[in-house]
């Protein structure tokens, strides 16, 4: 009986890991080019992101002001493009106060992956916690919980969180917890739709029955099912929290000087749109590709998660 | 059916009617003003002068108020007419200023008769009758200013016959036009055409001096800036030359003191501290703070001509100041009323960015506002400052008053309530070939001096249109500058200069305290209706604007915010203006 059966469930044990949920949609992933150019684009990120002081060829918050022959707002100088070799090069030109713009959107990589990843993760951990409560206890609790949700999510996000930056004060942290805070709700809700989609599944009847507590099934039974979409949900989020940020520090409410955050140096810089069009023309080109590349993962992962989704 | 298309049709058209009609109001009102003025022009100037004969025969001199008195908190207690060619001030307090003041161009002079008939119409907004070189030949709105030589001048003719006065607010436009000869000389061309005018042979740019000044303020009522020390060592930490250079358009020019150069005695006394890093760092050390501390530094995201880029400017000291010093700093940006609150009331506990612009080019505008005994904007006010600026106050010769102003600007260097950094500048530019081309500081160019190569007309482009042409009761630069050409005051600046003379009046002298100021009239000014100055023409032109109660205090707006600024208050102010 045993030696029968054990080369059977060793095979069977293998055709599951082949076809668990996590290889197939990897599998999946690599079939639509979307979620590739989206992944190769947040490769870059990445790697500008972790290697910046190795790619930026200044100090971000180096004032060249008597350190080089350059003038204020500077339009690009590439020496391969022609600009002549005794010039230094300054591959996005240089800044209203006279720092290297290529060196601060570098490392402004940083600061964008970082308020991205940061305020979902909190987002998304408060907002599991939320909404599976609510979900799982129901009754006024949940009524509760999901109305206070609701009154959140009725407020334009962004004027929500320049109402909270008001209250806190400006700063690039206060802005990371408002953005945070808005966010709450989505992920609350997406877990509690998982948790009651399955609550009454006899699996999880079955593991009430066999002695595990309330925490044990809904840890171990019934949240697993709200990973995917929270995953899905968590990616466009990314992107989403990323703009807010950049729409923050643009207003002066985010992040302060000198720190190089791109939605900052646009806003620095706005009224030069005309004389200086760099430099409002890099920072945006970079949110616009940080967002974009969230959004086209975001996107595959969806697919490729749930297939049913793409076809209807 | 047939009864539904005719509905349809119907209802378009009465949609369409609506449209139009929306269009209409907007077209009709803008169109009438330009045609009326001129209509009513010729009538409107006879009766004035028909009237002079009659008023010579019999000089009945005004006296005003009629109970003189000094409750309402204004400077100004009386204003009198001694006789024809005399008009006597007194004022509440001494006030060494007060020729600074006469000769601004808010007080003109206008007939009396004048201002009786064309206050209460308003037709004094479009029509000034004055004694300048030019007088109105016609306002076409949205267009131009014509203004013609008026023969009768009582000084030096204008070199010109004809001035036309023309607007348009982009800088680009307007050296565009310069460049191709459609005008003789242009206000304000943007900082980054200057070498473009610079290269033009055809060109020149003059740089305009500027009358005001930026400056770092602390408040010593806070640590560390309660200690002198730890001041000195900022303003020896800032380099402000590399401040200058790099975020104000040339012209500006580093502060040697905190009061520009332009104004009599402004710049008496040692200048301002070198960029010396090693000494600041010195300094600092002794005070305690060997590796600086935190700080924030507030500004207003407003643009002045003192500070044309203030987010930069904040940003450069912020890293002046940890490089230099170790001073970690951050910046805040404030709403501006709330900061010129706060910082007028030495609330803001760090460093904060704001400057000044003269009102009128006399010292005491600057010193004594600033540095004065009652106000807190850098903390607790120094005696060893204020103490010299009052007994300065009490002198109307500037060469007398020499010594003092030396030893208060000295004194304001030993102290640093604040930093100076920079007075701003501005430019004009003219043809190549524009004789007696010159920029103000007041911003007053006079162009009965210019005379254009052989053309017989000289127009000039300014930002904008003037809001009227009765100067009394308005505020802004490009108005003021229409009216000068026209209209005289007491007394005059220099052309191109802040230097106070003669203008229709030959002398303003006071009695012994400052409080009574005497000025007599030059004899034999005549208007541009024919009619004769006097004295009644003086007090009649004052008292309507500085009157809130008086049946003429009209105007355009009616605020005639220099009297109740420079002169403090208007008589008769309802108190919902306090």
């Amino acid at each position: 009986m045993t030696s029968a059966s054990a080369p059977i469930s060793v095979r069977a044990v293998r055709d599951y890991r082949a076809n668990s949920l996590w290889r197939l949609t990897l599998r999946r992933i690599f079939r639509q080019r979307p979620a590739i150019i989206g992944m190769t684009l947040l490769g870059i990120l990445v790697f500008c992101a972790v290697f910046a002081p190795v790619i930026a060829p200044y100090d971000p918050e180096a004032v060249l002001i008597g350190v080089e022959n350059v003038r204020r707002r500077e339009p690009p100088c590439i020496h391969l493009l022609g600009c002549p070799k005794d010039r230094p090069q300054h591959l996005m030109g240089i800044d209203g106060n006279v720092r290297d713009v290529f060196s601060r959107i570098i490392f402004g990589a940083r600061i964008s992956l970082f308020i991205g990843i940061s305020t979902v993760s909190f987002a998304i951990l408060v907002g599991t916690i939320l909404g599976a409560i609510s979900g799982y206890v129901g009754g006024w609790v949940d009524l509760v919980i999901m109305r206070i949700l609701d009154v959140l999510l009725a407020f334009p996000s962004l004027l929500l969180a320049i109402a909270i930056v008001t209250v806190l004060g400006r700063g690039l942290q206060n802005a990371l917890l408002a953005i945070a805070i808005v966010s709450i709700p989505v992920y609350a809700r997406v877990v509690r739709a998982s948790v009651l989609s399955v609550k009454e599944n006899a699996y999880v009847l079955a593991s009430r029955a066999l002695g595990g507590s309330h925490f044990h099934v809904l840890l171990r039974r019934i949240l697993p099912n709200a990973i995917p979409p929270l995953i899905v949900q968590g990616t466009l989020g990314i992107g989403t929290a990323i703009l807010d940020a950049a729409a923050l520090s643009f207003l002066g409410l985010g992040a302060q000087p000198p720190t190089p955050e791109w939605g900052t140096m646009l806003g620095t810089e706005r009224n030069q749109v005309f004389t200086a069009p760099h430099l409002v023309f890099f920072p945006g080109l970079a949110i616009m590709i940080t967002v974009l590349s969230f959004n086209l993962l975001g996107d595959g992962l969806r697919d490729a998660i749930d297939p049913r989704l793409k076809q209807g | 059916m047939f009864a539904k298309r005719v509905f349809v049709v119907l209802a378009v058209l009465t949609v369409l009617s609506m449209a139009l009609a929306a269009c209409q109001p907007a077209a009709t009102p803008t169109a009438a003003p330009p045609t009326q003025p001129p209509a009513t022009q010729p009538p409107a100037t006879q009766p004035p002068a028909t009237q002079p004969p009659a008023t010579e025969v019999a000089f009945e001199p005004m006296k005003y108020p009629e109970n003189p008195s000094c409750d309402y908190g204004g400077i100004i207690k009386e204003i009198a007419a001694l006789d024809r060619l005399t008009v006597q001030f007194t004022l509440c307090q001494s006030d060494p200023a007060f020729p600074s003041k006469a000769a601004f161009s808010a007080f003109s002079i206008q007939p009396k008769e004048w201002i009786e008939a064309a206050m209460a119409d308003r037709r004094i907004l479009s029509q000034p009758i004055g004694t300048g070189p030019f007088k109105l030949e016609a306002w076409n709105r949205g267009d131009s200013i014509v203004m013609k030589r008026f023969d009768d001048y009582w000084g030096e003719k204008a070199q010109v016959e004809t001035l036309v006065f023309r607007w348009n607010k982009e800088a680009a436009a307007r050296l565009l036009e310069l460049q191709s000869g459609t005008v003789d000389g242009i206000d304000n061309p943007s900082p980054d055409d200057f070498e473009v005018i610079r290269n033009d042979p055809n060109l020149k740019l003059l740089e305009r001096e500027a009358l005001n000044v930026f400056y770092v303020g602390m408040t010593n009522t806070f640590k560390p800036f309660d200690d002198v020390r730890v001041r000195k060592a900022i303003a020896m930490g800032i380099d402000r030359e590399r401040i200058v250079k790099n975020f104000f358009p040339a012209g500006s020019e580093v502060a040697t003191h905190f009061t520009p150069c332009a104004i009599p005695n402004g710049c008496t006394g040692d200048p301002w501290y070198e960029f010396d890093p090693a000494k600041a760092k010195e300094l600092l050390a002794e005070a305690g703070y060997p590796n600086g501390f935190k700080t924030k530094i507030y500004y207003r995201d407003v643009v002045r001509s003192y500070l044309p880029e203030p987010g930069l400017v904040a940003t450069d000291l912020q890293a002046q100041l940890k490089d230099n010093l170790g001073i970690e700093a951050e910046v805040v940006v404030m709403e501006s009323g709330a900061f010129i609150e706060e910082s007028s009331a030495g609330r803001l506990d760090g460093l904060y960015l704001l400057g000044w612009n003269a009102d009128y080019p006399h010292i005491t505008n600057f010193l004594d506002f600033h540095f004065g005994a009652s106000n807190p904007q850098f903390g607790k006010p120094h005696p060893e400052i204020y103490e010299l600026l009052q007994e300065a106050a009490r002198i109307a010769d500037p060469k007398e008053a020499e010594d003092l102003y030396t030893r208060a600007n000295n004194a304001i260097r030993e102290l640093v309530p604040m930093v100076p950094i920079a007075h701003g500048g501005s430019a004009v530019a003219y043809r190549a070939d524009v004789e007696g081309a010159h920029a103000s500081p007041l911003g007053n160019e006079y162009f009965a001096v210019v005379k254009p190569g052989d053309r017989n007309t000289f127009v000039w482009m300014q930002n904008a249109e003037p809001i009227s042409l009765y100067c009394n009761d308005e505020t802004d630069g490009e108005s003021l500058r229409a009216c000068e050409q026209m209209l005289e005051s007491l007394l005059a600046f220099e052309v191109g200069g802040t230097a106070v003379k003669p203008g229709l009046a030959t002398s303003c002298d006071p009695n012994e305290d400052l409080t009574v100021w005497t000025c007599k009239l030059r004899d034999g000014v005549k208007f541009h209706d024919g009619s004769d100055l006097d004295a009644n023409d003086v007090v009649m032109s004052w008292i309507v604007a500085w009157d809130a109660k008086h049946p003429l205090h009209i105007g355009n707006t009616g605020a005639f915010s220099y009297f109740s600024y420079l002169w403090n208050a208007l008589l008769n102010a309802p108190p919902s203006e306090d």
